[in-house]
């Protein structure tokens, strides 16, 4: 199959340059703050000062001149007070109880943000104070005392075989635990919307979001408008990460709930200060494993305790647990696995979704502890790896067999040799008190679930639209119509790649214009790594079919009833030589019939079977791999860390745009490096205490090592395209890397990420004393 | 309100300016001269997105009360940088070695490569280029297309330096 298919691309494949990159490096690309926004107001939002307690009323300055704002509380809500999203637990503008510090209690808008925000400091809200629950460590110590006192938003688990069958089988049994902090998305356009009011009484939002069908459904209940009546559009986005994926709704409500009562556009920015603290964060984990092995290597049970903190509402938390389970155990063979996965409340912004979505912290956990069990076992962790990863006909913790060709165990084997791990080995320091210099190596390897969990494909059922008509420069083409966004990660650009392959048409003539719902059918969100492999695969299924139409319309028109094909930008007929160009033909059509649309509805194959209650079957529709391979220098004096050089490769199926592709992965290694020993965020006084670009420090071009990437091609067989996908599985998987590395170069393994110097020096101390 | 009236030189032309005093340059850039290219990512200093070129000097306009100023001072922005011969050719090897992902720093970015790459014998070398935009966070990219881009650039300008020396 992919022979055939692979001889039509002209595009994919080539990393050609992007469609938007024009207008961004001439400063010309208009994000959220840059559309024009006449007689626009700016919206404030008002926050609870306390983590938790009951708001029993709001208090109005009689000082304050109130005429020249618009204030709204939930009174003035016109349908439900509930941000309506998996879970319904969260209102737009509390007006009970009060579930964390920074929770909306009014919105404010006025003609100017600074008299916005002064109005907002005339509102002051008398709360009954409560005892609050504010760190992942309280739940944690709650949770072994006492899980029955946690407020559990969500709990899954995972069980297949017998884990104790599997450990009695066991000839040793190795534990561990492992904790992940909050990571911030640091995108660097902060959040912001645009709320206008319409003439018809609805509303049309544009700003910088991911997910233009997240925002418009989610606002129906609340905004009480038809979804027809809600119009959401997307500027340029300064990067999302995730970040942009569930909390527009909420900014989108507040300009929305604002405009609609006051009458005028608005808009509402964030400062960085606010991005930071009144944003969703990465969930903080706590993993524990407990692993059976044989002698030889061979995994005989995997127990895994995951525990993530929630943040005050449940938001995206579910679907969050359900991928970081379902990676707690991925890449390796084990007949008998039990996986318990809960997430508790605790009284701080709702954590929510981050490239990774819940595997970054599973992977964290999985490959400190595979390092751990090798060492157990005076096996290389190479070794214990290829002993026991999944291959073909293998199955995972689900059930699910590994039914086609995926980058198992190549991946590993691949980064093995580009970075001369064997040999490398043998110098790591391992703590030795003589050396200058502590060199160390460490390894990880690991999957991704490519799209949706499950069959939640099945029940989206993504559209793609491709409009056949005149576009801007006057001369006929088409345009992309789908929901999916453009962030950074290159939508724009493949999807133009992929539609122009499909057709046999010229690349200049596809475009694939900002989404906006009025005009784009519901592609999904842009989310799940999901957007090449599964909305690429339909606008590529909706071009041949397009292609069929163009070419029946031609064999009828031009060439008498004769079989025509249309390559290359030519129709063709077999008998003739005449050829006629795509643009001729195209034009004649459009001026006959009119500018036509085709729609494509993605379908997952028949055979994929997944049982939500149970977590039995197939989990993903396919898997990205990838393996890194990181060595780190540590100063024995200084115990600063550096990551010297990154080696890895990646199976994410067939390289659309192999720059772009490459360019994902150097932007999820920087932002896993940050994760990984820089990006330190805790929780004080109820909330985020590194609140400034100043103190939340991420990586800049100083701190980034070499990076030495390479791809393996194992395309996804139940699409033509056979795209898996590449943003999330870049971010999983390199702090394990460098913690396995920091082990080698220390002989101290540190269990919590952020690695850093500090927590090196209580680690080694401790170990000192307790050899002493 | 009290406000100030300056006339300066933006992007090579002269404009007449009145604002308040301590509005922060990157505010008059944006709202009163409608240069949007010009970027806010934190307001403080620490990511680069908000930088201009003041009197050919990189400087975080977030950070710079707009009164202060003077009177006749040249700023360069990202619109302006196409009128240079460097500023285009960085730009156009942005574009071909896929250096720009969101684009949101990248005004920023653009103004941290022009002033390396127009200052005084420029060390091009991947360290030194890496300490040149160190002030410039990028969430998207992981640096390293920014810097072939800007390694690609400042090899073909040098090359016409020799053709102009010859
Ligand atoms: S906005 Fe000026 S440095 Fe960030
Ligand atoms: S390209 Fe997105 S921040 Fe640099």
């Amino acid at each position: 199959m992919s022979a055939t298919v692979s001889s039509t691309y002209r595009n994919v494949g080539k990393g050609l340059p992007r469609r938007d990159g024009e207008e961004k490096v001439r400063g010309l690309a208009a994000y959220a703050d840059d559309i024009p926004v006449p007689d626009g107001w700016h919206g404030w939002v008002v926050r609870s000062p306390v983590s938790r307690g009951r708001l029993k009323k709001l208090n109005f300055d009689p000082a304050f001149d109130w005429s020249r704002v618009c204030v709204v509380t939930p009174e003035d809500i016109p349908g439900e007070n509930v941000v309506d999203m998996v879970g319904r637990d969260m209102p737009f503008i509390a007006h009970d109880w009060i579930q964390f510090k920074g929770e909306p209690i009014a919105l404010v808008a006025a003609p100017t943000r600074a008299l916005a925000r002064e109005a907002a400091s005339h509102i002051t809200p008398e709360i009954e104070e409560q005892p609050a629950i504010l760190t992942l460590r309280e739940v944690v110590d709650q949770f072994q005392r006492d899980p029955k006192s946690l407020h559990e938003m969500v709990a899954q688990t995972i069980s297949k075989g017998s884990v104790e069958q599997g450990f009695a089988e066991a000839d040793v049994v190795v534990e561990g635990e492992y904790w992940s902090g909050h990571q911030e998305q640091l995108y660097i356009e902060p959040q912001g919307m645009v709320a206008f009011p319409e003439p018809d009484g609805g509303i049309f939002i544009q700003g910088s979001l991911q997910c233009p069908y997240y925002v418009a459904p989610e606002l129906i209940v609340t905004l009480n408008l038809p979804l027809e009546k809600i119009r959401v559009k997307q500027t340029a986005v300064g990067g999302g990460f995730g970040g942009k994926e569930d909390f527009p709704t909420l900014i989108a409500g507040y300009c929305a709930l604002l405009a609609m009562k006051c009458g005028k556009p608005v808009k509402i920015i964030f400062d960085r200060n606010q991005d930071i603290l009144y944003t969703t964060k990465r969930h903080p984990s706590w993993v524990r494993h407990r692993t059976g092995l044989k002698r030889d290597g061979t995994i005989t049970a995997m127990k895994v305790d995951f525990l993530l903190d929630g943040g005050a509402y449940t938001t995206l938390s579910p679907v969050v647990l359900y991928r970081g389970i379902l990676h707690s155990t991925l890449g390796y063979k084990c007949p008998h696995v039990y996986v318990d996965g809960h997430v508790y409340r605790t009284n701080t912004f709702p954590n929510g979704a981050f490239r990774g979505f819940g595997a970054p912290q599973a992977i964290w956990a999985l490959e400190s502890h595979m390092d751990r069990c090798a060492h157990k076992l005076s096996m290389a962790p190479e070794a214990f790896r290829l002993h026991n990863a999944l291959r073909l006909g293998d199955t995972t913790a689900t059930g699910q067999t590994i039914a086609e060709a995926m980058g198992t165990p190549t991946v590993l084997e691949n980064t093995l040799a580009h970075s001369q791990f064997v040999e490398k080995q043998k110098r790591c320091s391992r703590g030795d008190p003589k050396a200058d210099c502590w060199y160390g190596i460490g390894l990880s390897f690991f999957a991704h679930g490519a799209g949706f969990t499950g069959d939640g494909e099945s029940r989206l059922k993504a559209k793609a639209a491709l409009d056949l008509e005149i576009l801007h420069d006057g001369e006929p083409g088409i345009n992309i119509r789908i929901s999916s966004t453009e962030m950074g990660q290159g939508t724009f650009t493949i999807m133009p790649q992929i539609a122009a392959d499909g057709l046999a048409i010229p690349l200049d003539r596809v475009c694939c214009p900002h989404p906006d719902t009025k005009y784009v059918p519901d592609s999904g969100p842009t989310v799940a790594s999901r957007t090449t492999m599964i909305v690429g695969s339909t606008v590529f299924d909706a071009a041949r079919k397009l292609k069929t139409q163009l070419e029946a319309y031609a064999s009828e028109t031009f060439f008498g009833g004769a079989p025509t094909e249309l390559n290359n930008g030519l129709f063709k007929n077999t008998y003739t030589s005449v050829s006629l160009p795509f643009e001729r033909v195209a034009k004649q059509l459009i001026a006959e019939k009119g500018p036509q649309r085709v729609y494509h509805q993605f379908q997952l194959p028949a055979s994929l079977k997944w049982d939500q209650k149970t977590f039995k079957g197939d989990s993903y529709p396919s898997y990205s791999w990838g393996c890194n391979v990181a060595e780190v220098e540590v100063n024995p004096l200084t115990l600063e860390i550096k990551v010297l050089r990154i080696t890895s490769t990646w199976d994410i199926g067939r390289v659309i745009n192999p720059v772009l592709a490459k360019g994902q992965v150097e932007g999820g290694l920087t932002q896993a490096l940050g994760y990984a020993v820089m990006e330190k965020m805790g929780i004080k006084n109820g909330v985020f205490d590194a609140n400034r670009m100043q103190t939340y420090v991420v990586p800049t071009s100083m701190d980034v090592p070499e990076m030495d990437i390479h791809f393996v091609e194992y395309p996804y067989t139940h699409t033509a395209l056979g795209a898996k996908g590449v943003g999330e599985v870049s971010m999983d998987g390199l702090a394990p890397s460098v913690a396995n590395a920091v082990e080698a170069a220390t002989g101290v393994r540190l269990t919590e990420i952020p690695i850093t110097p500090e927590k090196l020096w209580e680690k080694l101390r401790e170990t000192a004393s307790s050899a002493i | 309100m009290k406000t100030v009236i300056r006339t300066w030189i933006v992007n090579g032309k002269k404009y007449t300016v009145e604002f308040p005093p301590m509005r922060r340059l990157l505010d008059v850039i944006r709202e009163t001269l409608g240069l949007k290219g010009t970027k806010e990512g934190c307001g403080e200093g620490e990511c680069g997105a908000c930088s201009i070129l003041l009197n050919h000097e990189p400087v975080t306009s977030c950070l710079i009360a707009a009164g202060q100023v003077p009177d006749g001072a040249e700023i360069l922005t990202i619109e302006g940088l196409e009128l240079t011969h460097e500023g285009q050719e960085l730009q156009r090897m942005y574009v071909a070695k896929g250096a720009a992902q969101c684009g949101f720093c990248i005004p920023g970015m653009l103004v941290a490569s022009y002033a390396h790459v127009t200052g005084d014998h420029p060390d091009n070398s991947d360290a030194a280029l890496r300490e040149a935009h160190a002030g410039n966070i990028c969430r998207c990219t992981g640096y390293a297309k920014i810097i072939e881009a800007v390694s690609a650039a400042a090899e073909r300008l040098s090359h016409e330096d020799e053709d102009d020396d010859t």
